[in-house]
């Protein structure tokens, strides 16, 4: 079982002219998580500064996220690494500042290209407006006593307009087109009457290009100028492209070098100062004490105190109780080993575990994969789970895949175990055993080969009726019920160990009196329902009478579940008797590990049976279409799996098994310490960094 | 033919298990998903918890499934 690791507080202390350098130092090390100090914590501090180099550092990462978004670079993409002295000493010669001019000038030039090709198309749309009317650009202007309509109508009015006197109107009227386009050359007396008539027809004016000629040649002119432009559109585009593949090693390394720097330069914000000191409060791992002692002694001698206030912090809740409030809480450093550390994910998903108590996650990684390969149960819809599983755990970054991933090998693996040696199974079907054409096709069967001996041997037997089984049949009337008690007695296992864990962390947390009180009550309750119920089931079920060994499982079963709910009481009330359908329920609950596991066998099972029948049928025909309901079939088994099996066996993790001891709510441990991917050297940079400063 | 008859109303009631239950957890479930979304649209760290709360009605429909299975098991005829 394993608890966060212990942590102890320190305290940092020194003079305040050498913070950047003890900054510089706490980051190499990595391993404080810092407490945030609030302003009225103490008298006589207040919160510091930001170190000189901060602003100039964040100006300069707001230029180079400015010109990633421009060149559309993602720093998380680039696979680069950088010297880190290099990329310094680049930022310092004014590198960035010249990358943001190269990159603004480009993309200015593109986004006026752009622009100008905006306005050209416009240009087009009049002109082709205009050529349709008989007229020269020149001929729409010019004029003194006359006013100029140009633009388009939507009801042609050419004929209302030409009855008012001194107006000649040109008029291009075609049936297809929804807007009409018109010219009206009016009189200056006669203006608004025309105006009036247009308006009622829907008139959008126009506006004339300048130049000369016919619209129609300028129309082609305008075309040459767009296609002109679009090709140094695209040559801008390459361009950018070009800036992009230049420069992009530079800024992703950069873009981390600077925000750890605005990182470091903004920390005197969360410490305490005075006028000539600094001190700095914080969480460090007890295993890491040494190495922050050592560190910082061998880089300042005695200039800076390294005080441990708490050498460690227990485990108790009082210890937290008479902490004053910001050294409360001490964060959670997850404890697991390669195997378990994979199942943080899921814990993290609920809740952050709390300094005092146990790690979920161990539990999880036992029982999840295990529940999943119950479920899934078939050789066959295993080598894939374990084949992308392990593509997954060795390609996937995001924490996502790789959770999935993980359950999908682990789940896989133990899918396999139980689909072989305990179900005997491949795509629904057994290996070997006694053939029936409805319930049981046999792989030896199907293949017309005899398996040998020593392969059946190493699966589990099981005959009734006078048939014989090489592994579990899932929906064979016999073996139901065995399948289900297997589930429920896994579920009582499950439960009971949750309890454990509970009872350990009150334990710890508490003494043993208040665990007993707080779970250990539980854990009898569950006990006795058990015997309790497994009795009366005999009883009721089984038909058999209450006397002997009956008659005692359930007197006992009575004494326990009495014993259970009277440490319950004090505690929970009336609530410790009126959970305890809860606890039936919760039981029952696991008895989905049998039904998923049948509810995927029936399916394949119908399936194979389609499959089989038409196989047998007629022809190639029947064999592409039976071979196609095959395939179809089993992927869709297998997709339900993932969803069926992995959100189940996730739920009783959570629902079942979480709730009975899982508390959370802790604060994860967060050392300051660089996290650049892009730069090497990193670590010995401190010297460089003293001199930008 | 009376056992085939009984057979049948077995195998109604397996059915029976199975959908009302599935309708039952279908109208808890269409409360608590639509919550549920809404909340992780508010914030994502709330998943693990709405996925836990989101999946609690789901084992109406486990025990409805197990009712049928034992219902099938009567008539010793393969339920699928």
């Amino acid at each position: 079982m394993s608890l966060p690791e212990s942590m102890s507080r320190v305290v940092i202390v020194g003079n305040r002219s050498r913070l950047d350098e003890v900054i510089e130092a706490i980051y190499k090390l990595g391993v404080v998580h810092l407490i945030d100090y609030t302003n009225d914590s103490d008298e006589g501090f207040t919160i510091g500064a930001p170190l000189s180099y901060s602003s100039e550092a964040s100006e300069r990462l707001l230029k180079i996220r400015a010109a990633e978004k421009d060149l559309s670079i993602r720093p998380k993409k680039v696979k680069t690494q950088e010297s880190y002295s290099d990329i310094e000493a680049k930022i310092s010669s004014g590198e960035v500042e010249n990358v943001e001019s190269i990159v603004i000038g480009a993309v200015d030039e593109r986004n006026k290209v752009a622009q100008k090709i905006t306005e050209l198309e416009a240009k087009k749309a009049d002109l082709a407006v205009l050529s349709k009317l008989p007229l020269k650009l020149e001929d729409y202007d010019g004029y003194q006593s006359l006013a100029v309509f140009v633009g388009t109508v939507k009801d042609d009015c050419s004929a209302k307009v030409a009855a008012v006197a001194n107006t000649e109107v040109f008029v291009s009227v075609d049936k297809k087109e929804v807007r009409t386009p018109i010219a009206v050359f009016v009189a200056n007396a006669q203006k608004e009457e025309v105006s009036a008539i247009l308006s009622e027809a829907g008139y959008v004016e126009l506006n004339v290009p300048e130049g000369t000629g016919m619209p129609a040649d300028a129309m082609s002119q305008t075309e040459a100028d767009i296609a002109a432009n679009e090709k140094s559109l695209e040559e801008c585009n390459e361009k950018i492209a070009q800036l992009s593949e230049q420069y992009k090693s530079f800024i992703a390394a950069s873009d981390d070098l600077l925000a750890e720097r605005v990182r470091k330069g903004e920390t005197p914000l969360r410490i305490a100062t005075t006028d000539y000191s600094y001190v700095i409060d914080g969480w460090v791992p007890k295993a890491d004490l040494q190495k922050l002692q050592d560190g910082i002694q061998e880089q300042f001698g005695d200039s800076v105190l390294v005080d441990v206030q708490e050498e460690e912090r227990g485990r108790g809740l009082h210890e937290e109780e008479h902490a004053e409030p910001r050294f409360k809480t001490a964060p959670t450093k997850y404890n697991n080993g390669v195997y378990a550390k994979h199942y943080e994910y899921p814990v993290s998903l609920i809740s952050t575990p709390k300094y005092q108590e146990i790690d979920p996650s161990f539990v999880i990684s036992i029982f999840f994969p295990m529940f999943f390969g119950f479920m899934v149960g078939d050789l066959a819809y295993a080598i894939p789970f374990i084949c992308l599983g392990a593509y997954g755990l060795r390609h996937a970054k995001s924490k996502d895949f790789r959770a999935i991933a993980t359950v999908f090998f682990y789940g896989g693996i133990w899918a396999a175990i139980f689909g072989f040696f305990f179900f005997g199974e491949m795509l629904g079907m057994h290996f070997a055993g006694d053939y029936d054409e409805m319930t049981n096709i046999t792989w030896e069967h199907l293949l017309g080969v005899n398996l040998p001996d020593w392969f059946e041997s190493i699966m589990v037997y099981n005959a009734h009726h006078g048939t014989e089984h090489y592994g579990i049949t899932k929906i064979g009337a016999a073996t139901v019920g065995f399948l289900l008690k297997v589930s429920v007695f896994i579920g009582i296992v499950h439960i009971l160990v949750s309890y454990l864990i509970g009872f350990l962390n009150v334990n710890r947390q508490h003494n043993f009196k208040e665990a007993m009180l707080e779970k250990g009550g539980w854990m009898f309750s569950v006990v006795g329902v058990t015997v309790l119920c497994y009795a009366m089931s005999q009883m009721l079920f089984s038909h058999k009478d209450l006397e002997g060994t009956l008659l005692y499982l359930l007197i006992a079963g009575v004494v326990i579940l009495i014993a259970g709910v009277a440490l319950c009481f004090p505690k929970e009330k009336v609530q410790a008797i009126l959970d305890l359908p809860g606890i039936v329920g919760n039981i029952l609950s696991y008895t989905r590990l049998a039904a998923i596991g049948m509810s995927k066998a029936g399916m394949a099972l119908a399936f194979n049976y389609i499959a089989i029948t038409i196989l047998g049928g007629s022809g190639v025909v029947g064999i592409i279409f039976g071979a196609l309901v095959f395939v179809v079939g089993h992927l869709m088994i297998w997709f339900l799996a993932i969803i069926s099996a992995g959100l189940h066996g996730l739920r009783l993790q959570y629902v079942e098994s979480m709730n009975k001891f899982f508390v959370g709510g802790g604060v994860e441990y967060a050392p300051l310490k660089t996290t650049s991917k892009h730069l090497v050297n990193s670590l010995n940079n401190s010297n460089i960094e003293k001199t930008e400063a | 033919m009376v056992d085939t008859v009984g057979y049948g109303l077995i195998a109604i009631g397996a059915g029976i298990a199975v959908g009302i239950t599935g309708l039952g957890a279908g109208l808890a479930e269409r409360d608590v998903g639509a919550a549920a979304v809404g909340a992780i649209t508010e914030d994502v760290s709330l998943f693990g918890k709405a996925m836990v709360l989101m999946v609690l009605p789901e084992t109406i429909v486990i025990f409805g499934l197990v009712v049928a299975i034992l219902a099938m098991v009567m008539i010793s005829i393969p339920t699928a």
